[in-house]
């Protein structure tokens, strides 16, 4: 698989090398560094990506670094989406200021979803899910999709907690 | 049935999804190994039914959801809860705070901050201790884009350790992940 399963993505957007403090902190709490990791995968390059090719999940991932600011993320993300084959459309999900042409295709629904759901999670409502299968969208792709808006946050957040304690 | 509850609550809630939950009668072997099911526990939330839908997902945020809020030493189990309620405040997930805050009461015995947090939300008024790891949590939650130093020096001027920190991290953006799931896939209804 294209995606790296043995490099920590975490320790490596934040370049912790062998002799940094914040990696051996980091060891301290190894399950859950590994279970970071292992779910890095399941949401990026899982074993059936069924509806949700890996470029296009490495681009939607790329959005939201973009969202959040979070460069070493969002260059991650970027060629992580070359390394997956992304190109024309789906290359451009990765900046948040791209909209589809025509608005009510599946993919300007579910990056509308994408952008509500990480920058304003509150807002929100049924009326935001009943959108995704009006455009197509079945359960287990909505889950899906819930699941890697939710991992990319996860990581935004880790991310920028690790970088106060790397640079205070 | 219900109305859905829409404001914060201690009250005891169900959670009620949006979207069709995996049928345990009609499930693969896969989705019955991450749904841990064994002869003896069969009992399985509409939550985690909804989450089998996306196996690989569910086999992995389980134990570290687990691991995060669970683990021993570092942060105390009710530092880590008010992480969670901190998030689960910024992102208006009424259940997720539902099940933390009587978690955090329970574990700490100290009511009346969660009086204080259900008060006044964000802007609520908290000993030293309490009020560095609230605001950290919803600094974090709100712009991980910006978070103060302020917010950080004030955990270590607290005396938090750096292992006390990460764990704090750990359980604030865990219920980023969590409220993002739950706020977003259904909503509470108050139990009858």
């Amino acid at each position: 698989m294209t995606t790296e399963t043995t490099v920590d993505v975490i320790d490596k957007v934040l370049g912790l090398g062998p002799s940094s403090p914040l990696l051996a902190l980091r060891e301290q709490r190894a399950k859950l560094k590994h279970l970071t990791q292992t779910s890095y995968v399941a949401a990026l390059h899982p074993a059936d990506p069924r509806n949700f090719s890996y470029a296009e999940r490495a681009t939607l991932a790329a959005r939201m670094a973009a969202l959040w600011a979070s460069q070493e993320l969002l260059a991650h993300y970027r060629d992580l989406a070359t390394t997956e084959g992304a190109s024309g459309d789906v290359l451009s999900i990765a900046d948040p200021a791209w909209k589809p042409e025509d608005e009510a295709s599946r993919l300007a629904v579910i990056l509308r979803h994408v952008d509500l759901v990480t920058k304003n999670p509150k807002a929100a409502t049924r009326e935001n899910i009943e959108k995704l299968y009006a455009a197509g969208l079945d359960d287990r792709d909505i889950v899906t999709l819930a699941g890697i808006i939710a991992f990319v946050n996860y990581q935004v957040l880790v991310v920028a907690g690790l970088k106060m304690l790397r640079d205070n | 049935m219900s109305d859905a509850v829409h404001e914060f609550t201690l009250d005891a809630l169900e959670w009620h999804p949006y979207v069709q939950p995996v049928d345990l009668q009609k499930a693969t072997p896969e989705q019955l190994d991450a749904l841990k099911v064994t002869p003896s526990n069969t009992k399985v939330s509409a939550y985690v039914l909804v989450l089998a839908q996306e196996t690989e997902m569910l086999a992995e945020r389980s134990p570290l959801f687990n691991d995060i809020m669970y683990s021993d030493g570092g942060l105390s189990r009710g530092g880590r809860e008010l992480g969670a309620l901190a998030a689960s405040f910024v992102n208006h997930c009424i259940y997720c705070a539902q099940v933390h805050a009587n978690r955090f009461i329970q574990l700490e015995k100290r009511p009346e901050v969660v009086d204080e947090i259900y008060t006044n939300g964000l802007e609520a008024d908290l000993g030293e201790y309490d009020q560095a790891l609230f605001n950290f949590g919803v600094d974090l939650t709100a712009h991980p884009d910006n978070v103060g130093v302020y917010q950080f020096y004030h955990l270590r001027e607290t005396g938090l350790s750096d292992l006390e920190i990460l764990d704090l991290i750990h359980s604030v953006a865990i219920f980023g992940w969590a409220n993002r799931l739950m706020h977003t896939l259904g909503e509470p209804h108050r139990k009858d």
